[in-house]
């Protein structure tokens, strides 16, 4: 039987990935409430976020302290993604300012928890666009690790080189919907 | 008048509910790259698929302060029913079933 997680060496992350992420969770939280966005993407040994989903509205609780994803827009997201051979890659989330960017208990548990599977916070209130000053988290070992600068720079690509396609979109627990829809 | 259908002809070629025939079963889970495939019979249950692709996702329902449990999903349905087998669920004329494995969380449902 397959494996249903194949390990990840590296991860590349478009530059224009990273750019609408910050954008979306910048205008979505408005830095009064968290927001966050879904990575998707192939999971293979070089696994490349090709499409990102912002959980928005109706089955998502954002407040100053937390952003929560309901298990009906989670479901929405599966259905959609499957089909087009996309896998979960990592939940980013966003912190106010003053809370350090890190993963809290409560991030810890109420995360995805499979292995390979990455837990990005931004903090600053979602101002922070160095990346490399954000919280970059692996799930191994039945929990959540932080990754070392080094092994960022290691197994972080962000690709500035080419246009490649990256697919936006927004979901709630109706479905996922076209940039602009929700 | 020959071109009326004789109501009796016409039950005769509705075919009988499909029973205990083979059912392929796909479950699929977000943050896998592979989905769960296996056949069974048409008298297993929902609870039987759900166990069984949760262990082969490597999941189990459990709790930290709150409650984390896992629920199929069938065309956009949450199955509730575990002891629902899939002839029942399917109805006739179904060879497969596509299912999604979902994680539920109730916040504070367990004891701190």
């Amino acid at each position: 039987m397959s494996q249903p997680y194949p390990p990840i060496q590296s991860w590349v992350v478009p530059h224009a990935a990273m750019s609408a992420t910050l954008t979306a969770v910048v205008q979505e939280g408005q830095g009064v409430r968290e927001s966050g966005a879904l990575w998707l993407g192939r999971r293979a040994d070089i696994s490349r976020v090709s499409a990102i989903v912002f959980p928005r509205g109706k089955g998502v609780e954002a407040t100053a302290g937390r952003w929560k994803v309901s298990s009906e827009v989670f479901g929405a997201v599966t259905r959609w993604a499957k089909p087009r051979e996309l896998s979960l890659l990592g939940v980013v989330h966003t912190h106010l300012h003053g809370i350090p960017p890190r993963l809290s208990r409560a991030d810890r548990e109420y995360s995805v928890q499979v292995p390979g599977i990455l837990a990005i916070v931004i903090g600053e209130g979602d101002e922070d666009r160095d990346h490399l000053k954000w919280g970059w988290y692996v799930y191994e070992h039945r929990d959540y690790r932080r990754l070392l600068d080094e092994e960022l720079a290691q197994k972080f690509e962000i690709n500035s080189k080419k246009e490649e396609d990256l697919c936006l979109r927004v979901a709630n627990s109706d479905g996922v919907f076209e940039l602009g829809r929700l | 008048m020959e071109s009326q259908a004789n109501p009796q002809e016409t039950k005769q070629v509705v075919p009988p509910p499909a029973k205990n025939e083979d059912v392929e079963v796909t479950v699929e889970y977000l943050p896998a790259a592979k989905p769960f495939h296996r056949v069974y019979g048409g008298t297993s249950t929902v609870g039987t698929v759900r166990t069984d692709a949760m262990s082969f996702f490597g999941v189990s329902d459990h709790r930290d302060r709150d409650t984390h449990q896992f629920f199929l999903e069938f065309n956009g349905q949450r199955l509730t029913n575990m002891a629902q087998v899939l002839d029942q669920l399917l109805g006739p004329h179904r060879k497969g079933a596509h299912f999604n494995l979902v994680e539920q969380i109730t916040p504070g449902a367990a004891i701190a």
